[in-house]
This record gives structure tokens, C-alpha cells and sequence, in this order.
């Protein structure tokens, strides 16, 4: 076999730049709203190794907030929880999904963030989860402010909050960055890392489920951790109505169905809708 | 965001990737002919039970996915009171797989050697392991560049599974990028271009060390 020389190779590159290029162009003939009303089930990616959020119970079902809030929609849509079919992704191969159209919408422990809503679209969050430190009770560690030195070290993950969150709460700590949730948990457990952050309810998920071994810190990095339904970008009709919806379970008529999910994960009311109910 | 503009602006925080993809797949490539060539003697020199253990180690590595001795080696090591850093972990979880591979790479080659030398060899006095070292050794590793350079090839694309132990290679500095502006073809693509690039880079070296050692 012959080397293969520039002249053919260069065809081959320039083919795929130009089919990049061309991607995010695709023109949108129809709203998703319209296709999946016609198709009579929601197609949602989502993660599954994110718990409470979407995870895989012992039995090998895809369980969680997230999935609830996604049979939710669903039932909206069809009256029926399981008019929906859900698409497992890691956490990058969230927005291909989106933007290739495998998928109507996703969910899953996923947080709105400036970069990313350039190239898709949220809808206002349905939770504020917050993000914890998940320490290994070995490592000694009290407190957020104990963490901030250079013999410890912390499992992020591979998104930029985390990375802005390091640098801010505890910029001496060493940062491994893993790919998955699991693979986070994994180093603390494994002794390679003393700490990580992750959604509170992750967290507290977690160290529930070891108590011997970690606790969740006091005190929570940064203010607030939306998390909404992403969809793509430039879809007014889908994007309307599924804000809408979002609307309707924090603050609307879907108020006890959105309760009654957030309870049944986290073992507390979600916070009231309203300043002047007392909760 | 055009692709010529997304890349202009995040190309260049591929550069320290590209640095640790080229460095741990060249670690791992001579670690791996090394390795290959010591279970080789082990096979040659140690006898029926020698052999049988290098066959099982073989089919051991051959018969697993690289991934898993990857995780197990940096997830499982700290437990028995081995930290090492991730990039250890990984090369040698890399040299450990394809060490395998490049072994049996090497048996086909000696086959190929005639007989007949093995003899000379004794009748003029050489011991086992100058015969190894002077006779089998050179002309095996010669006859098996263009299958070496195959496994090289899988190797250099099997250091995308680093990212799954926080090495910040090529594949995870994809993932950092898709995960932080959502762009995962503009990524991606600059990715597969980068692997293209080094992979072609590769098979280059080896055919030009193929040609000028073919004559020998």
C-alpha cells in the first residue's frame, strides 16, 4: 500500500471542516413541538450516573428527579408518564444530541451556563440544587476553608463551573478532572482524592449511602446551581411551551405534581413558590 | 459562532493535549516494544511452563478491553498502598496490553527465521542469550516494523482512554471544550484532525526506518 500523500488526505479534511461549518446552519423546517405531538412520545437524553437526578436503580431501571420531571412533561403531552423514550449519553455527548436532533429535549443534573446557551437553549431552571463538598471522613477535613491547601486534592468534573468554583473557593487544593460522576466518587472512595463537589443532592445521596466513609461539608459553594430542560436554540414554539411548563410546576397548577417528585427524592418540600407562604 | 472563529478562538488550548497525548503514547510505544521483547525471551528461554505462562498473560490482556486495566490499575492501586500519578497509571496500564500484543508481533517473526541459523549459532559457541541477543533479537525486531508500527498506530488512538483517569489528553481537552461552549462537532473535529495528523505522522517514521532498514 502506498503512503497516503497530502493531496489526498487534504480533500478529506477539507470536506469535514466544510460539513462543520455547515452544521450549525441547518435550516429548521418545523417546530419539535409539532413532531413530537405527531409522534406520540417525547425522545429525552439524559445522563445516568448522576443520582439522585438519573441514575440506574438496583434493578437496572433509569430512575430519578430528572426522569420524573421528564415523565412529567410527557404526561402534559400525552397523558401518559411513559409516552417517553429516553437516550443515555455521557455528559458531552449531551449536545450533539440535542443539536443532531436525536433527541426533543434533555435533562439531567444539567446546570444552564453562558457558553453553552450559545449553542443551545434552556428553559428557566425547575430546581436550584446547589453544589456540596463530599469529603472522605479519613481526610480530617471540617469545613470548606480546611480544604483550601495544597495537600488535598479534589475531584472535579470536566465542566467550566466546577473549574471557576475551584479557583474561587479553594484555589490552593490540587483538581483532578474526571468524565463521569461515578468516576468522581470512584477517586474519593479509591483514596486518589480527599474531596469532591457535586450537586448537594448528589452528594448528600452519596454519603448516605457511605456513611462510614464520607460526610457532606457544611455551607454550599456559590449562590445558586439552575438547572433547566435544554433544547435547541431558535425553536420559539418548542422552547415556549416548555418553559412554559417549567413555569407551571415551580410556580403554577403543577405545583403539587412538582412536590410531590421533589419530595419523593429528597425527602423535603421544595422551597416556597411564593415569599408569603410560610413553608 | 462560525467553525474558522470557534477554532481560532479554543484552538490553541489544545496545544498542551496534543504535548501529553505525543508524550504518553511514546512512553507507551517503548515501553510496550520493551516489555514485548522481555515476555519473548521468557517464551524462547523459560521453557514449556514459561511459555504457558506468557500465553496466559497473552490471552489475558489480548481477550480484555484496555479500559479496564486502566481503571483498575488507577482506582485500585492506592487501595494496596500504590498512589502513583494518574500518567503512570496509565502508560503502564498501555504497556501492559500492548506489551502482549507486540510479543506475539515478534514470535511471528522469529518463525520466519531459518532455522538453520539457530544452528550455526551453537556450532560457533554462542550461548542462548548471545544468540538472542545477536542473532534472533535484531533480525525479529526488523522483519516486524510494519506490524510494529500497526500496533503503534492502535496504541496512539488507545491514549484517548486516558481521559477517563483526569490525564488532560486530546480526547478529555474535547470534552472540557464541549462541555464548557456546547460546541462538540467544532471539538471533535479538531480532534479527529490532531489524531489524523499524529497517526500520520507515525506510519511515516515507520515506513521511512522500514525502508531504510530493509536492505539488512
Amino acid at each position: 500500500m502506498n503512503m497516503w500523500s497530502v493531496r489526498q488526505v487534504l480533500p478529506a479534511v477539507v470536506v469535514a471542516l466544510l460539513l462543520a461549518a455547515s452544521l450549525p446552519a441547518a435550516a429548521q423546517e418545523k417546530s419539535r413541538m409539532d413532531v413530537v405531538l405527531e409522534r406520540g412520545k417525547l425522545i429525552v437524553v439524559t445522563l445516568t450516573t448522576v443520582p439522585p437526578f438519573a441514575f440506574t436503580d438496583e434493578k437496572g431501571q433509569l430512575v430519578g428527579f430528572d426522569i420524573d420531571i421528564a415523565r412529567l412533561i410527557a404526561t402534559a403531552l400525552f397523558k401518559d408518564p411513559n409516552k417517553v423514550e429516553f437516550v443515555s449519553v455521557t455528559a458531552e455527548g449531551r449536545w450533539p444530541a440535542i443539536e443532531s436532533g436525536r433527541a426533543d429535549m434533555g435533562v439531567g443534573g444539567t446546570t444552564t451556563y453562558p457558553d453553552r446557551a450559545i449553542r443551545v437553549a434552556f428553559t428557566r431552571p425547575f430546581i436550584d440544587s446547589g453544589i456540596s463538598v463530599l469529603v472522605s471522613k479519613k481526610s480530617g477535613i471540617k469545613s470548606i476553608k480546611d480544604l483550601d491547601q495544597d495537600k488535598y486534592t479534589v475531584a472535579n468534573l470536566n465542566n467550566p463551573q466546577m473549574a471557576d468554583r475551584a479557583k474561587r473557593f479553594f484555589p490552593k487544593t490540587k483538581v483532578l478532572t474526571f468524565d463521569t460522576p461515578a468516576a468522581q466518587f470512584l477517586a474519593v472512595k479509591s483514596g486518589r482524592a480527599n474531596a469532591l463537589q457535586i450537586d448537594t443532592p448528589s452528594a448528600e445521596y452519596w454519603a448516605a449511602h457511605n456513611t462510614d466513609e464520607m460526610e457532606v461539608l457544611p455551607g454550599l459553594l456559590g449562590a445558586s446551581q439552575n438547572n433547566g430542560i435544554f433544547l435547541r436554540t431558535g425553536d420559539f414554539k418548542w422552547w415556549l411551551w416548555l418553559d412554559t411548563a417549567v413555569a407551571e410546576m415551580r410556580t403554577g397548577s403543577w405545583y403539587p405534581q412538582y412536590s410531590e417528585i421533589y419530595h419523593k427524592w429528597f425527602g423535603k418540600n421544595p422551597p416556597p413558590q411564593k415569599f408569603y407562604i410560610q413553608q | 459562532m462560525s467553525f474558522t472563529r470557534w477554532v481560532s478562538i479554543y484552538g490553541p488550548t489544545y496545544a498542551t493535549a496534543l504535548v501529553w497525548t505525543a508524550i504518553t503514547a511514546l512512553a507507551a510505544a517503548c515501553g510496550a516494544i520493551v516489555w514485548g521483547c522481555v515476555l519473548l525471551l521468557i517464551r524462547l528461554s523459560a521453557g514449556r511452563w514459561g511459555a504457558r505462562v506468557v500465553d496466559g498473560y497473552v490471552q489475558l490482556f489480548r481477550n480484555t478491553p484496555v479500559l479496564l486495566p486502566i481503571y483498575l490499575i488507577y482506582f485500585a492501586f492506592p487501595l494496596i498502598g500504590l498512589p502513583w500519578p494518574a500518567v503512570v497509571c496509565g502508560t503502564l496500564a498501555l504497556i501492559l496490553q500492548n506489551g502482549a500484543y507486540v510479543s506475539e508481533i515478534l514470535r511471528g517473526s522469529v518463525n520466519a527465521i531459518d532455522r538453520v541459523q539457530f544452528d550455526a549459532a551453537r556450532s560457533i559457541g554462542l550461548a542462548p542469550w548471545s544468540t538472542f541477543r545477536k542473532i534472533v533479537l535484531p533480525q525479529v525486531l526488523v522483519y516486524s516494523i510494519p506490524a510494529l508500527g500497526n500496533q503503534i498506530v492502535l496504541l496512539l488512538k488507545d491514549t484517548s482512554l486516558l481521559s477517563a483517569i483526569s490525564i488532560t489528553e486530546l480526547t478529555m481537552q474535547a470534552k472540557l471544550l464541549t462541555e464548557q461552549t456546547g460546541a462538540a462537532y467544532e471539538a471533535f473535529i479538531v480532534v479527529a484532525v490532531l489524531y489524523l495528523l499524529l497517526v500520520s505522522g507515525t506510519e511515516v517514521a515507520f515506513r521511512v526506518t522500514h525502508r531504510a532498514v530493509r536492505w539488512l
